[in-house]
């Protein structure tokens, strides 16, 4: 597509701007490689969750369980590695196959029933909840058994080195010329409207010195996270499943106009069960990574992580109607929700504080929502 | 005589597009003012601007209302100066009564609370003046969608309305129906109220209309009163040529049998009463099927059931080329060679807010895969085949489907349907809401369609175009069959009485 920089965009770069300034003033801490460091971990999760979310938001659904769904999975896994002494790789596995299982089943209950998804998911919250703090007996139950570092507590640990970590981005970089050209070539020779050589050379300009100034911070640390690589992958993933397969033509379609789509011989029960199955993978995902960065699994682990989600996406400009919603948009959320939340951390803010400011957010970005359907 | 409202060289532009140049247009009081042009000739916008939905500022030029300048900032702003539009959409809440709708926002109160004694006799007071002899209680969604066009136009006779605009009132109305409103809007002439009238059908425009207004593109052609020209000279004026055959309908060599529909009897669901009784029929390679009947005869229902989109199968088989099509989804009739144009196009048919292609290539994906990506060479070659052959007019593929006009929006949703290759296509209302010159199109489409051997069916509520484009007629009556006629046997007469369940002695 052309490129079009709305009030929208704008104000979201301004806030997030403004967010960064008033935090670094606040803690010097805040801008330091370390913290960092530990920001890109914080967005790689809430990302991508909020990609999962996107998933089901785009055909017009929601899912209020995935918070609870993060603990239960981290919490099969723990159990398994610490208490049954399970090797770490193994345990995934039981933890991955029980998450589709359990989405597969909500997004069937969801569109064969018609039960909304609304209820549904309320009540899978409620359930995965208690099932979590039965698996976990109520305790704390460490990733690593005796401190030992295992693939389990590397999943937020190990850290491409910084000479690696430059040749990647040299790498990713490298992919982005290409498909810009390429694609640019292509609109052209399909007649459409193509950005002008400048916006499109500043635009892979901006997107570069992003990348490297990220790249110099955290090799200042230790390198790109593990977390954040997952998190370009499933971008990588989900950018091409909703743009470039039927599939995720047909989440747009179904939640521009669920009635046209299916007469327009869009399978829309398949459809959506594929979209909550994709999901409970992402669950099982952002699982195992939240549960390794708590270093345990205990009773709050994925606590409100739904709602981050939720707010990732809506601040990234995906409509709750469904139809509308981008990869780069919910990305740009969660970054918003993370700097957010990990300076509100850094500051030592309580934490009744930070869920007075997570609803805030969360309300600001629907009341955004509604405002820009009316239009 | 003075105008009560003008517009003076109106110019309103979109961006990459100019709607509507130096337009100038003048309503005198008591004057029934009919506005004609093809879809995309600017009739939507100029009315948007007359009824404050286009603000005073978004546009060039000046309106005026008794000679004097008027700037409309919103609708209630317009309303306020005693201007109400009828949409052809409804905007009636169905299960609200009657009397509840026609105060809507503006409820009679006695302090804090409704005041529903005066409420309910005013509403008997305002029923009267449209000639509705209801029970201001009934719910509107009993009502039929004349009943409800009434109620409408009492709503807005409520609100002291001295300008009426009616947007392609009559187009889902029956011809009863359309009568008892032509009255209605003499009626309401007599009484000095001066009315807007839209309208596609130039039988009625010519029946009710003291002048005509001609817009095409953007701009205004010709106004005449109608006592002094003709329906050749309107057409001439709206497409810039003149229709000399209105049905060209050339009837190509018929091949096999492509639909063969057994004793089909279907029902809404399980619990509900038939809603189809036993219908057999076949359609041939090159033939076109019309399906006629009054409104609620079943047709949509008949057809939509064959296609999977609707309703129980009771009993009876469908086959397409020889071969059984269980009761389907859309996904398996769509693969087995059915397409369907729907007749509600904005529920049914399009993505509003998605572009062109989007919704032109979306029941195709499926086949334009390479692997498991969609093949968008592929994608684009066949939107833009479709785009150019059904002469959509559109800046770019890339334009979002909502801000076509509907002549427009309707070939998208046919280019979506012709896209998957259909052996048997099914046409609802296909020419519903769109103007003279498109209509034109949709008819040498079905030619087209035939030559290529396949087979249509067609379904209408217009007498003259199913008899004027069908090879065959068969008209449905309550859900079963009326009566089938073959082109040379079908007259107005013979195809009423059989959706009336009648049956003419053998002519």
């Amino acid at each position: 597509m052309k490129t079009k920089i709305s009030a929208r965009d704008f104000s979201l770069i301004l806030s997030l701007v403004a967010i960064w300034v008033f935090f670094a003033v606040a803690s010097p801490q805040y801008l330091s490689a370390r913290n960092l460091s530990a920001l890109s971990v914080e967005l790689a999760i809430t990302a991508t969750l909020a990609l999962g979310m996107l998933l089901v938001i785009l055909p017009g659904h929601i899912d209020l369980s995935v918070g609870s769904g993060v603990g239960l999975i981290g919490g099969i896994a723990t159990v398994l590695v610490f208490n049954h002494h399970w090797p770490a790789p193994l345990a995934f596995l039981p933890a991955i196959a029980i998450a589709l299982l359990i989405w597969f089943a909500q997004g069937t209950l969801i569109v064969r029933e018609r039960i909304p998804a609304f209820i549904i998911t309320l009540g899978g919250l409620l359930i995965f909840k208690g099932a979590f703090w039965l698996v976990i007996n109520t305790h704390t139950v460490p990733v690593a058994p005796g401190g030992r570092p295992n693939l389990f507590s590397l999943l937020t640990t190990y850290y491409l080195p910084p000479l690696a970590s430059y040749a990647l981005i040299a790498l990713v970089l490298l992919a982005l010329i290409t498909v810009t050209l390429r694609g640019r070539k292509r609109r052209a020779s399909l007649g459409f409207e193509i950005d002008d050589p400048e916006l499109a050379f500043l635009k892979l300009f901006l997107t570069a010195q992003a990348l490297l100034l990220f790249v110099l911070c955290v090799d200042q640390f230790r390198g790109i996270p593990l977390p954040v690589l997952v998190l370009g992958v499933a971008a990588l993933v989900i950018q091409v499943i909703t743009r470039h397969t039927p599939f995720g033509r047909h989440l747009y379609a179904i939640g521009g106009n669920e009635e046209a789509a299916f007469v327009s011989g869009v399978p829309v029960q398949r459809v959506v069960i594929g979209a909550y199955t994709l999901l409970g993978g992402i669950v099982a995902i952002t699982g195992l990574l939240q549960t390794a960065y708590a270093g345990a699994s205990t009773t709050t682990v994925g606590d409100s992580m739904e709602l981050d989600a939720i707010a990732a996406c809506v601040i990234g400009g995906t409509s709750l109607r469904g139809g509308r919603g981008t990869v780069l948009g919910v990305i740009f959320g969660a970054l918003i929700m993370a700097s957010l939340l990990n300076g509100m951390t850094l500051l030592a803010v309580s934490p009744e504080l930070k869920f007075i400011a997570r609803g805030v957010v969360l309300t600001l970005a629907v009341w955004m929502d509604v405002k820009l359907a009316k239009r | 005589m003075s105008a009560v409202l003008e517009a003076r060289a109106i110019t309103k532009r979109f961006p990459g597009v100019i709607a509507l140049r130096e337009v100038s247009f003048d309503l005198r009081p008591g004057e029934i003012h009919a506005l004609c042009g093809e879809n995309g000739a600017g009739k939507s916008t100029l009315i948007k601007l007359l009824s404050g939905l286009h603000p005073h500022g978004s546009y060039e030029g000046e309106l005026l209302l008794d000679n004097h300048s008027v700037q409309f900032r919103s609708i209630a702003d317009a309303q306020r100066h005693g201007i109400a539009v009828i949409y052809q959409e409804l905007a009636l809440i169905p299960e609200l009564s009657i009397a509840e709708n026609l105060f809507l926002g503006c409820e009679p109160r006695r302090g804090l609370l409704i005041d529903w004694e005066k409420l309910y006799t005013d509403a008997r007071i305002i029923l009267a003046r449209v000639g509705l002899e209801l029970s201001p209680e009934t719910p509107v969604g009993q009502l039929g969608v004349g009943q409800q066009q009434l109620v409408e136009i009492a709503k807005a006779l409520g609100k002291k309305t001295r300008i009426l605009i009616l947007d392609e009132p009559t187009a889902a109305l029956a011809e009863r129906e359309v009568e008892i409103l032509l009255a209605l809007l003499r009626d309401l002439r007599a009484r000095g109220i001066a009315c807007i009238y839209i309208s596609h059908k130039l039988d009625e425009v010519f029946a009710v209309a003291d002048r005509i207004t001609v817009l095409r593109d953007g701009a205004t052609i010709s106004t005449h009163p109608t006592a002094t020209t003709s329906k050749t000279r309107v057409i001439r004026d709206m497409v810039g040529r003149e229709i000399k055959d209105l049905f060209p309908r050339t009837v190509p060599p018929v091949g096999d049998v492509l639909l063969r529909v057994d004793h089909i009897s279907a029902a809404a669901s399980p619990s509900a009463p038939a809603r189809l009784h036993d219908l057999s029929f076949t359609v041939r390679a090159g033939e076109v099927l019309g399906i006629g009947g009054l409104m609620g005869a079943g047709r949509t229902e008949l057809i939509m059931h064959i296609f999977g989109a609707w309703g129980l199968r009771l009993n009876g088989q469908v086959m397409i080329a020889g071969r059984a099509l269980p009761a389907a989804t859309p996904v398996e009739a769509l693969a087995a060679g059915l397409a369907v144009v729907s007749e509600d196009r904005k529920r049914y048919g399009l993505v509003l807010d998605r572009d062109i292609g989007f919704n032109l290539s979306l029941s195709s994906l499926l086949r334009l895969r390479r692997g498991l990506l969609v093949d968008e060479e592929a994608e684009v070659r066949a939107n833009q085949k479709f785009f150019s052959s059904l002469r959509v007019k559109a800046p770019s593929l890339e334009t979002v489907v909502g801000t076509l006009s509907g002549g427009n929006q309707q070939k998208v949703v046919i280019g979506k349907a012709l896209m998957t290759g259909p052996r048997v296509v099914f046409l609802d209302e296909p020419t519903r809401g769109i103007d003279v010159g498109a209509k034109l199109e949709v008819y040498e489409l079905i030619n087209r369609l035939t030559a290529e051997g396949r087979a249509v069916v067609l379904v209408s509520s217009e007498l003259p175009e199913l008899m004027g484009m069908s090879d065959r007629i068969l008209m449905l009556h309550e859900g079963g069959l009326g009566g089938e006629f073959t082109r040379a046997e079908a007259t107005p007469e013979k195809l009423l009485a059989a959706a009336l369940g009648r049956r003419l002695a053998a002519a």
